[in-house]
Formats: C-alpha cells, structure tokens, sequence
C-alpha cells in the first residue's frame, strides 16, 4: 500500500449521479495501490460525484463530475509517477465554495465512512459522551445553555431551556426523540448529516438522554431517506457492540410515513403512538407531557449533531462564533438557479447575499438574481434588495420569512412569484392535517384564488380577500402549519404586489412561467438550425432546415425546452398571448 | 349454547314477571271491593272490626310477598340478560371499503368489474409481522409500513387480519392508512416511478416531467398506472436531492437533471 486513499461520495445525491459505476471503476483500477473508500457527501453537490484522493506529504486533491472513465485516470494519475503531470482530469477547486465555511455539523462529511464507527471514533467520537459521563447531569445542562444554542428545526427555541425542563421533571420515565422528518421541500441537510456521519446525532442524543435522564431514545426518520434509515440502524448496532451507551439507553429508529406535519412535535408524538398525526394545543409542552404521557425532549437532527462539538470544544468556543442572539452555524441546502448548489454551514450573521454570490457562485446562465424562499412553505421570500440581510434568527423574521429549518432555494428572473405562492399553498393544503377550520379551508380558499390568477383569471377583489385570509388563517390556527402556511403568499404579495396586479389586470405573467398567460414564438434570429424541433417532446416544431421554424400553439404545452436548447436566443416568451 | 340457556331463562322471567303484575292488578281490584263493603257494615257494627282488619292483614301479607317474589325474579333476569350478552357471537368487525374510483363506477351506482379478481393473498406474513412488532395500539405505523413493504399495498384483507390478531381497531387502521401519504389501499404497478416535487424541482420543471411521462406511459386522467400496469407514478413532496433538480426516483434508482427529452430515459430498461 503506497498510502494513497482515494474518498468517493456515496450519499443518495452521490449515487443518484453515478456515484456507484465510478466506485467500482476506481476499486478495478486502483487493484492494491491505493485504498478506495466510500464516503458520505461533502456538500459540494453541484459537481457529483466527487472524488478526493489524500496522498502523504501533498495537499488533498478534490475532483468533480467525475465518470469512469476518468477514474481511471485519477487513479492513474496518483499511484503512478510517470503520470503525474497529467492534466486532463476534471480537478475542481474548492476554495470558493468551502472558503467562507465554517463547518461543525459537517466536520465529518465527506471524510469519514459513515459505516465504519472505528473512522468516527478516530475523529474524536464518542469522546464528548464520555466527557459528560464524568459530569453531573446538571453541568451538561449548563454547559448547553451558556453556548447559547437554539433548536436547528427552525422556531429558534434556545436548546439549554428545553433541557433545562427536561431535567426538571420528575417522572420516572423520560424519552428523548431526534427529529429527522426534514419535510420541508427544497431541504436535505438532515438527510445528508444521518446518511453522512450517523454516530455524530447519536451521540448528541445519548448526550440528551444522559442531561434530562431518559432511557429511551427514539430517531424518528424520513420514510423518503431509506439510504438515511439503513446507515443510522447500523450505526446503532454498532454503537451498542462497543457499549458506547453504557446499559442505561436503548435507541431505536421509527419511520415515518409521509406527513408534513409529523414534524411538528405533538404531531410527531401522536404519530409514534400510532395515530393520525394531528397537533395538539400546547402546553402541556411534550416536555412536560409527550410520549404515553412522559416528558419527552424533542431535537432536530442539526442541533442533536452540534452537541457533541460543544462538549468537546467548550461553550464558549461554540458562542464566539455568530452574532449576539444567534450562536455559532447554520447548515443550508442551497437549490434552485445557482450555480453552486449543495449542502454549506456557514457562521451565523453572514448576509444572503455572501451566500448566493460568493459561496453559490451566483445565478446559473448569468441571469438575475431575483429572490430567495427561505424555511419552505412556512417560510416566505426575500427580495434581492433586502439580501444584505443577515442570517439571524432575529433578522430573517423582519423580512417576513423565517429562519427555518435551512432550505434555501434561490430564484431568478424567471420565476413567477404568484406561481411560487400557488407552489407552496399546494403543499401545505394538501398537508393541512385538517384539525382547525381556516387552516383547512382557508388555505383551500386562498389556493383556489391563486389557481385562478394563474390560469388568468383573476378577479379585481381578489388582493384584499387574499390578504384578509394571510390575517385569518395565521391567527385562527393551532400549530406552526396553520400558523405559518400564509408566509409564502404574504412576502410575495409584500414584495411582489405588481405581479400580481399583471396576473389579475394584464392577463400577464411577467416572469413568462404561468403556462395559461404565455406563448411561446420564434423571433427572426432564427438560423434554421433545428435543435427545438428535435427537443420538443410533443413535436410542435416541424422539422424545416434553414428555415425559420414555427411553433404550433394548440401543440405546444410550454415546457421551456425549446427556449433553453436555443443558441441563438431566438425563441421568446410572449405574455399576454 | 350456554347463551341460548340463559336467553330462555330471561323469557321465562319476564312471562313471570307479567303474569304476577295481571295477577296483583285483578287481585287489588278485588280486595278493594271487599275492604270497601266491611268498612261500611263496620260503621254500623263496631263488633265486624275484627274481620276489617284480618281482611287488612291479608292485603298487606300478600304485597310484602310479592315484593320479595319480584325482587327475586328480577336478579335472576339481570343475572341471565348478563349471561345472554356476554356469550352473544360476536359481530364481525368490518373494515369500510375504499370507495371505488369515479372511473370505475357506473353513472347508477354500481361498481364495474375492471380485469381479474385480486388474487388470493398469503396471510401469513401478517401475523409474522404483529409477532415482530407487537400487539399494542402504537405498532399500527411499523405494521401498516411492512404490510406495505411486502404487499406493495395494503389489502384489505391483510387489514382485516390485523384487526383481529391486535388490539388495533378498523376505525384506527382506517384513520391512519388515510392520513399518511405513503399508504396505498389500491394495487400498483411492477414500478414506482416518484416524482420530485420539492421547490427546486418545481423552479426546475418538475410539472413538465410529470406531464411527459404521464403522455409517454399513456396514463389516463384521474389514474396513476398505466394500462399495461407497469408504472405507478407518484408526486413526492421532496427527496432530498435539491441540487439534481429535477429528479426521479424509479424505485430505488435515482436519477437528475432530467429535461422533458430524457425524463423517459430515467424509466431505463423497464420502459
């Protein structure tokens, strides 16, 4: 062995891109030369798979959209020194993206073998378990409070205090739960932590379970992470060969089936008794009364997998970084038209706008930056002019998002905000669980109104009953759903009123997305050149070489592909048609 | 047969019961007549006093013993009415039927037989699940999940099983199989073909690659199968793989950066 490790990605985004076939190709060509080992993913999704190859005494070589073939070449080139000048292998530099991070949560991403507990350990694992064994319970309390961290799900309730109740009650019984139902769409980072280094947020439980005095510890997880599911079932296994937990704690993983709102906590509750998973009126908190009755202590999979770092590097370590109310990082999944996209964790207090330009790299195909939808559904969207805002939790809600749980999905200029609006009144009316009547039939009211402007059919009162039900739905409902399910359509109306008004007055979607409002033509810089006919999937383009084509408008179903294989930029959209 | 028994011993005891009730009616009836006529001749001859009051005697003699006659009769009723309802069959619990598709039903009301009977299913692995995963209320989730995991739906009959072998009621399994979006109570096709619908797959046309495929596999409107029964397809809230938008999960296979031209590419060698 000539030490060479060569590190492929291997989350589900990883194998999703190939990440497999590229494996096998390396392990083939590496034969004994060099140590070929699967990894989770470092975040750097834009460029999957991803190979990293560590050699003794040289700086780590990072390589993107990597394919069999050029595995080759990559083992090639680092066990082999008459190769060693090669140039042709698709390098990728990480500075830009990796620069301006801070990583805590995902010090072990892309580095370790999540199946593999030695590779964790090795790293400092379970080291912070054993370090609070040797305090009072009441000290890991303590400790957790001072670093200031608040709850990663996305209300920002301070960590320390849930804790602190916790350790309060004096029930026989306790259970502690990781919350890993990561429902909101357009959010991975929970997936990729559990797929990527599982013993990080066991060990953050075990450490939870030790402070408030629980014996059980449940994971409750994504039915949609199998990948997630399957690394966490052997880590625990794992886990409890070594007796890492000591006989005191029993972990288990629950799946879940599919319900957004599972991620509220009573619902979650409701859901492991075996139920519907309806919210309940708190308090009773769940954890003062939460599972069968018992106090139970509920952590998102982020703030689970902060604790072990704050064990081991200190409170205070944890608080330098951020701002005055916001400590330490925030993971991100960064989506949408960047050019960058993937999984970061950046200190808190960074603006957007450091984010999406430097980090992100900008817009894809040199567009404009228009806005960013933060937290999902319940979340709302930024408007480029207000991205010098901080990441904060007390900046983000002066905006009229929220902080959320990291979704970040960014938008440009064709992007119809309305058509945003009716994205996410889709999801949370089909996800209402149906318990309060305006979460229930108000989003179903507003949906409907929505679908209307889209489809161009908009009514001139349409604005203020909008409005009166944003007013109506967030007061008149139980749980954070209800409550935060106007978000979206409130900031767009806030930021974007006058797309609305074209909606309803012009019959026109200015971002040209609406496929009722717009059509789509051929301008005269048309080569002829065929590439639209050949990708309509419909065939609403004839075939005429070196001729200006032509769309058939009762053909065409405005799926954009024409205008995105087009060099020539010779096909607009036309609103109103 | 110990119910039959103690059904018959309620008839007679109601019988009883209203028989001694005609019989004190006519008997009052009877006696008040013959108080009434010695209450006269006493007024006129002090010395008949003596028979007013045996007379008297006699009533009360025989209200005090039919009070304890009844009393008596009624325990046993309650007693056999107990015994009649305890050991009552009983009634089949009924797990309500999924209402058929609009497709399937005709304009008066009556289900049309679409293909071949479901074929008969092996319940056997039902009650290998519920000895995994208990007998409790709050195993429904683990149950329903490997009922489904196994079957590929939930069929009705593997329900009906588990309603009987736990302590898991229709009205719960009904009420949960509903709510979560991953349970199906209908059969799917050989592949689940998923379909992102998470924001960056919706910025990034998720709408589109649902429509192409549902025109290339010829999936009617209202249905999610098509005709040959090969592909299911489903819309997801989100997979989690954001920066690949949009995605397909066949299966277990995922596949990115989809464009309506290559959205049918992610079907592989099944199409």
């Amino acid at each position: 062995m000539s030490g060479v490790e060569i590190r492929v990605g291997l989350s589900s985004c990883g194998v999703a891109s190939g990440g497999e076939a590229v494996r096998d190709a390396l392990v083939k060509a590496a034969g004994g030369r060099a140590l070929v080992k699967a990894v989770g993913c470092n975040g750097m999704c834009h460029c999957e798979p991803i190979v990293q190859v560590l050699e003794a005494g040289r700086p780590v070589a990072l390589y993107g959209k990597v394919t069999a073939e050029s595995a080759r070449a990559i083992v090639g080139r680092h066990t082999r020194w008459w190769e060693r000048r090669r140039t042709d292998l698709p390098a990728v530099d990480s500075e830009p993206y990796l620069g301006k991070q801070k990583r805590i949560v995902l010090e072990n991403c892309g580095e370790i073998d999540p199946g593999k507990i030695d590779e964790y350990l090795a790293r400092g694992g379970y080291e912070a378990l054993r370090k609070c064994a040797g305090m009072t319970p009441e000290a890991v309390v303590a400790v957790i409070l001072e670093s200031g961290l608040r709850g990663r799900g996305g209300a920002g309730f301070p960590t320390g205090r849930k804790w602190a109740a916790g350790r309060a009650q004096t029930a026989a019984v306790k259970y502690v739960i990781c919350n890993g139902d990561e429902g909101d769409p357009g959010a991975f980072m929970d997936r990729l932590v559990l797929e990527a280094d599982p013993h990080r947020v066991l060990e953050g439980l075990a450490i939870a379970a030790y402070a408030i005095g629980a014996a059980t510890g449940i994971l409750y997880i994504r039915a949609e992470y199998p990948l997630a599911v399957r690394n966490v079932r052997e880590a625990i296994r794992q886990a409890e060969e070594r007796g890492l937990f000591g006989s005191g704690l029993k972990l288990e993983v629950r799946e879940g089936a599919g319900a957004f709102v599972c991620g509220e906590e009573t619902a979650l509750i409701h859901s492991l008794e075996g139920g519907r998973g309806m919210p309940r009126l708190r308090p009773p908190f769940p954890v003062e009364r939460g599972l069968h009755g018992a106090p139970t202590l509920i952590n998102n999979v982020e703030t689970l997998a902060c604790v072990p770092w704050i064990m081991r590097n200190g409170a205070a370590a944890f608080a330098s970084l951020g701002t005055a109310g916001s400590k330490g990082t925030k993971v991100f999944a960064l989506a949408g038209k960047i050019r960058r996209g993937g999984l970061i964790e950046v200190p808190m207090g960074i603006t957007i706008r450091e984010i999406v330009e430097e980090i992100g790299g900008g817009i894809q195909g040199g567009r404009k930056f228009k806005a960013v939808q933060m937290g999902g559904p319940s979340g709302g969207c930024i408007p480029e002019w207000l991205a010098d805002t901080p990441v904060d939790y007390d900046e983000i809600p002066k905006t009229g998002a929220i902080m959320g749980s990291g979704g970040m999905v960014v938008l440009d200029e064709r992007d119809c905000m309305v058509d945003m609006a009716r994205f996410f009144l889709r999801f949370t009316q089909a996800e209402s669980c149906g318990k309060c009547t305006f979460c229930r039939i108000g989003t179903k009211r507003m949906l409907e109104i929505l679908e209307r402007m889209c489809a161009g059919k908009g009514r001139r009162d349409d604005l203020a009953t909008l409005e009166e039900l944003v007013d109506f739905v967030s007061r008149g409902s139980l749980c954070g759903l209800g409550q935060t399910a106007p978000n979206p359509v409130a900031t767009t109306l806030k930021y974007f009123r006058d797309e609305y008004e074209a909606h309803i007055h012009e019959k026109r979607c200015p971002a040209g997305r609406c496929t009722a409002l717009v059509r789509y033509r051929v301008t005269d810089g048309c080569i002829g050149c065929t590439l639209c006919a050949q990708a309509c999937p419909v065939g609403a383009i004839a075939y005429q070489p070196y001729k200006k084509h032509e769309i058939d408008d009762a053909l065409c179903t405005r799926c954009d592909e024409c205008r995105k294989v087009c060099q020539d930029d010779a096909v607009e959209v036309v609103s109103p048609c | 047969m110990k119910g039959r028994a103690a059904g018959v011993v309620v008839l007679v005891c109601v019988a009883a019961l209203t028989a001694d009730y005609a019989v004190k009616i006519a008997w009052t009836a009877a006696s008040d007549v013959r108080v009434a006529a010695l209450q006269e001749k006493v007024r006129a001859d002090a010395g008949l006093a003596a028979a007013l009051a045996a007379e008297q005697k006699k009533i009360a003699d025989f209200n005090q013993a039919r009070r304890t006659r009844i009393n008596w009769l009624s325990l046993v009723l309650i007693v056999a009415a107990a015994a009649f309802l305890v050991e009552q069959p009983k009634a089949p619990r009924r797990i309500p039927e999924k209402p058929q598709k609009a497709a399937g039903v005709r304009r008066g009301g009556k289900p049309v037989v679409t293909g071949a009977a479901a074929p008969e299913i092996d319940l056997a692995f039902v009650d290998e699940v519920v000895a995994r995963e208990g007998r409790g209320t709050e195993a429904a989730i683990p149950i329903l999940q490997a009922i489904q995991a196994h079957y590929r739906y939930l069929p009705d009959e593997a329900l009906r099983r588990v309603c009987e072998l736990t302590e898991i009621t229709p009205a719960q399994i009904a009420g949960t199989s509903s709510f979560y979006s991953r349970f199906r109570r209908s059969p799917v096709g050989e592949h689940i073909v998923r379909v992102c619908h998470g924001t960056a797959c919706h910025v990034a046309g998720a709408r589109q690659i649902t429509d192409e495929l549902r025109r290339e596999l010829k999936i009617a409107e209202g249905e999610d199968t098509d005709p040959s029964r090969t592909f299911t397809i489903e819309e997801v809230a989100c997979l989690g793989c954001c920066s690949l938008a949009p995605v397909v999960m066949v299966d277990e296979h995922t596949a990115g950066n989809l464009t309506p031209a290559t959205a049918c590419d992610a079907l592989g060698e099944h199409a």
